[in-house]
């Protein structure tokens, strides 16, 4: 049928007869939906409730793995499983020291240490928390077949577990640890729920999704891809601060920023966790929210591949290093939030070295490289040697805004000095895979610390050099590094400890084996009307147990 | 008659048939697809600080550490007898996974699908019976506007309109998830509605571009029919213009139209993995999303199974409403 043919048609109709009947069709139609649309909803959210009933409702974009301590790595759910489900033996207060928690003291002796238990804590189905439990954890953990993060991150250095009675445990070191409590910061899971369980079967068991915790609230419902409901233990261990104040948390997955923004500014969430820094704007100025920064455990790096030309060699390395401008990185991209970085060791720990970055020195930078040898020598504005242009590849995360405009700005503030960047953006999965197979020229990328012993060594120590799948990534090697690595990790003596940090940390400024760019801040958007909010670098919901609603309305917008 | 019906189950036996190696085909071009990226769920799933010798043993655990063929095949074999695996992601078997999501795709699609061709014909049919007038003109404009955005843009900007601080609250539609907090202390009826109300959003976001293609389509057969003699005769032996219009030409109109639904449908899943991503829809499209970023392979598999699965049964019903509605392609 061609358009001559349908005009042709359209004539012959009797056009005011036959439209009368269309329209109504679809005046009723417009109609119901429109009723379907206005009518009120039976139960709206908050307002009108009972304060002391209202529910907290957080909002997270990632989906939560499992809620099992012992298999868990993603960084939010251990937020929950740290703070809300379970009972770690010990815990850090607002200066990041070891306070008593599970444990209610400790004897610290010649590389041991035993643990006193509280004997008022139990398993939200009644049944008492004892030693048993925590040499059941400990047994796992360290278990190969299990392939425990907690073994890894947290027991290496621990050989042995004897439990002297119900409620009293001795653990073994394997080596003198510089802070040895730190290795003790997990949550026992239940013996009498998990055991008998085939421990390579552990990280498929119902118990990940189904948790039987300690903690101050309880999993009450998991829908998955929607939210997690808590409810608060009533029976929650009064030495431990008693039940929680807010009896219903919420914990929402919108995946999507955009639509958890607007369900944040909109009232439907009352906590918007892990905000983007391009979202400050909008919660600053919108009425009813606040906005918390606050240090986090992060730090964003350039990582060089010290296998390849031109950063073989540490200097070229810090002429990099003195070419880009962290400050101007702050700014322009973290609007401010966030701090230089130096070192591994973030800025607000106790065994934090005195020691200021590496100046911002783009002629310092130009004269190392005219001293390689690396000169314009065609007038491109980019140098050359043996005929060869001083240029590599930035290989970044596409998915992370902040990480693709780090790479766009050190891009040209190294082309400034004549070297030529071209930032590469891939899937995260591709980054993480070309990076651990050292298949990069330098990456730009992030590393979080799981808590807060100093211990470097999985990303500098010369024995991780040529390992693969390491995360010694830029196979940096060097002996003095070694040494002192070794050494402050024994180190008991404080003062003596952030010696050796401090000079371990000179000695990475000097090797530049990856360029420290700074600690970012977390940020998180909070309703007006909640109170005793308090985040900080342990985790957003650290303090969540003592959070409660205000007497003034909840701030929700009209 | 009975020849009729007896050629028609033969018809649809041969596409079952057909059917089979086209599945097999899918999962295997995926299985390879999957593998040949970079990276795999135990990289995805393992904090860097881990040792690679734990994270080795983990991959021995997943059975990642084997030839591709031979995983292939232990996941084949497995998948026929009904063994969908465990979710490297979830930590929970893939039935699970599939059993929370696929209701919510299916009711998502249905609901679009059905708001597809309702509001594509209806628009369509008064264009071509007001052909050239004004409305025709503003239908037309609105249906190619909308035909041609994108619709996580359309979401995104339904969902910026609908959180505005001056709309009423009644008009304030729910912009995430399938069910308002406090859903289990509703009644039967106030649970209904709260799941269309959901429902609203998402469903005009994923289908209306769709539709605004059906509403071309739909003016194009229409207007096709409407000069047939056959209505002219209708017309002629003093019918009134309602039954004409609505019995004689729709009727007639709507049969081109079926087979566009073997189009849509693939369009709709397709469209979902980014529509229930943007509106927090717990389907299958965002399990998809989500596994293939984590390298959850058996996850991947059985979401690319199903949707492929529903993709072939649409077609498949497409074909036998074509050879019911058309005797025509009945009897050839």
């Amino acid at each position: 049928m061609d358009v001559a043919q349908v005009k042709e048609c359209g004539r012959r109709v009797p056009a005011a007869r036959a439209a009368t009947y269309f329209p109504g069709v679809l005046r009723s139609a417009a109609l119901s939906l429109l009723w379907l649309v206005s009518l009120p909803l039976a139960s709206c959210t908050g307002g009108g409730q009972d304060d002391s009933e209202r529910p907290l409702i957080l909002g997270y974009s990632a989906e939560l793995q499992t809620l099992n301590p012992l298999i868990s790595t993603d960084q939010n759910a251990n937020d929950v499983i740290y703070h809300l489900l379970y009972t770690p033996l010990v815990v850090y207060d607002s200066t990041y020291s070891v306070r008593p928690w599970l444990a209610e003291s400790w004897e610290l002796g010649e590389r041991e240490v035993v643990f006193k238990l509280r004997e008022d804590v139990r398993w939200q189905d009644g049944e008492p928390l004892t030693a048993h439990d925590v040499k059941f954890t400990f047994d796992l953990a360290t278990d190969p077949s299990v392939g425990s993060p907690l073994g890894a991150v947290y027991l290496a250095d621990v050989s042995e577990a004897e439990v002297m009675d119900d409620h009293r445990i001795r653990f073994r070191f394997a080596s003198q640890l510089s802070q040895p409590l730190e290795s003790f910061f997990w949550p026992p899971v239940p013996r009498h729920v998990l055991e008998g369980v085939p421990p390579e079967e552990l990280s498929r068991h119902a118990f990940g999704r189904s948790p039987v915790g300690s903690g101050p609230y309880r999993l009450v419902r998991w829908q998955a891809g929607e939210q997690l409901v808590f409810e608060a233990n009533p029976d929650f261990a009064p030495s431990l601060g008693g039940p929680p104040r807010i009896p219903r948390v919420l914990y929402r997955i919108v995946p999507e920023r955009t639509t958890l923004l607007a369900e944040f500014l909109r009232g439907d969430v009352d906590v918007y966790g892990t905000l983007g820094p391009t979202e400050t704007g909008r919660v600053e100025e919108a009425p009813g929210v606040r906005l918390i920064a606050f240090p986090w455990r992060m730090f964003t790096y350039v990582g060089w591949n010290t296998r390849r030309e031109p950063f073989e060699r540490a200097e070229a390395r810090r002429a990099m290093a003195m070419a880009i401008d962290r400050q101007e990185l702050l700014t322009a991209v973290l609007g401010g939030r966030g701090s230089p970085a130096v070192g591994p060791i973030p800025p607000w720990h106790p065994y934090a070295p005195e020691l200021a970055p590496l100046p911002y020195a783009p002629d310092s930078a130009v004269a190392i490289l005219e001293r390689l040898g690396w000169r314009d020598t065609d007038g491109d504005g980019f140098r050359e040697r043996d005929g060869q242009r001083l240029k590599f590849t930035l290989l970044t995360v596409a998915s992370s805004p902040v990480l693709s405009d780090v790479a766009q700005i050190v891009q040209a503030q190294l082309a400034r000095v004549g070297v030529q960047v071209e930032p590469q953006l891939l899937e995260w999965q591709t980054v993480l895979s070309q990076h651990r197979a050292r298949d990069f020229d330098a990456v730009l990328t992030n590393w979080v610390l799981d808590n807060f012993r100093v211990d470097p060594r999985p990303l500098f120590h010369g024995s991780q050099a040529a390992t693969e799948g390491s995360a010694n990534r830029s196979s940096y090697a060097s002996a003095v590094a070694d040494s002192l690595m070794d050494l402050g990790v024994t180190l008991t003596d404080e003062t003596e400890a952030r010696r050796v940090w401090a000079r371990f940390t000179r000695v990475l400024q000097r090797d530049q084996p990856i360029t420290f760019l700074f600690w970012n801040d977390e940020l998180a958007g909070v309703r007006d009307g909640l109170e005793d909010v308090r985040m900080d670098a342990r985790g957003e919901l650290v303090t969540l147990p003592r959070w409660r609603w205000g007497s003034a309305d909840g701030g929700k917008p009209r | 008659m009975a020849s009729g019906g007896c050629a028609l189950i033969r018809f649809a036996l041969r596409r079952l048939l057909q059917a089979v190696p086209i599945l097999v085909g899918i999962v295997t071009l995926i299985f390879l697809l999957l593998h040949l990226a970079p990276g795999d769920a135990a990289t995805a799933y393992f904090n860097p600080n881990v040792s690679p010798e734990i994270i080795d043993r983990m991959r021995e655990n997943l059975g990642l550490d084997r030839p591709i063929h031979e995983q292939y095949f232990r996941w084949l074999r497995a998948f026929f007898t009904g063994d969908f695996g465990y979710s490297f992601g979830q930590h929970r078997p893939v039935s699970a996974v599939l059993a929370d999501a696929l209701p919510n795709t299916l009711v998502l699609s249905g609901v679009s699908l059905v708001l597809i061709f309702v509001v594509g014909c209806a628009v369509g049919a008064v264009q071509a019976v007001r052909q050239y007038s004004k409305l025709d003109n503003v239908l037309t404009f609105t249906s190619l506007f909308v035909y041609s955005m994108p619709g996580f843009w359309l979401g995104l900007m339904l969902i910026l309109a609908f959180s505005s601080p001056a709309l009423p609250d009644a008009l304030r539609l729910p912009i995430s998830g399938v069910t308002s907090i406090g859903y289990e202390f509703m009644g039967p009826l106030g649970k209904l509605l709260d799941r269309a109300r959901h429902l609203v959003l998402p469903s005009v976001a994923l289908g209306i571009a769709s539709a605004a293609g059906v509403a071309r389509y739909m003016r194009g057969s229409m207007l096709e029919v409407i000069g047939q003699d056959y209505i002219r005769t209708a017309r002629a032996k003093g019918l009134p213009e309602r039954q004409v219009i609505l019995k004689h030409a729709l009727r007639n109109a709507l049969v081109p139209i079926v087979s566009l639904l073997g189009l849509y449908v693939p369009l709709l899943f397709g469209g979902s993995v980014v529509i229930e991503v943007v509106f927090s829809w717990p389907g299958m499209g965002r399990a998809l999303y989500n596994a293939i970023l984590g390298r959850d392979y058996p996850v991947v598999m059985a979401a690319s199974f199903f949707f492929g699965v529903l993709v072939l049964a649409a077609n498949l019903v497409v074909d036998l409403l074509y050879a019911a509605v058309d005797p025509r392609i009945r009897r050839a």
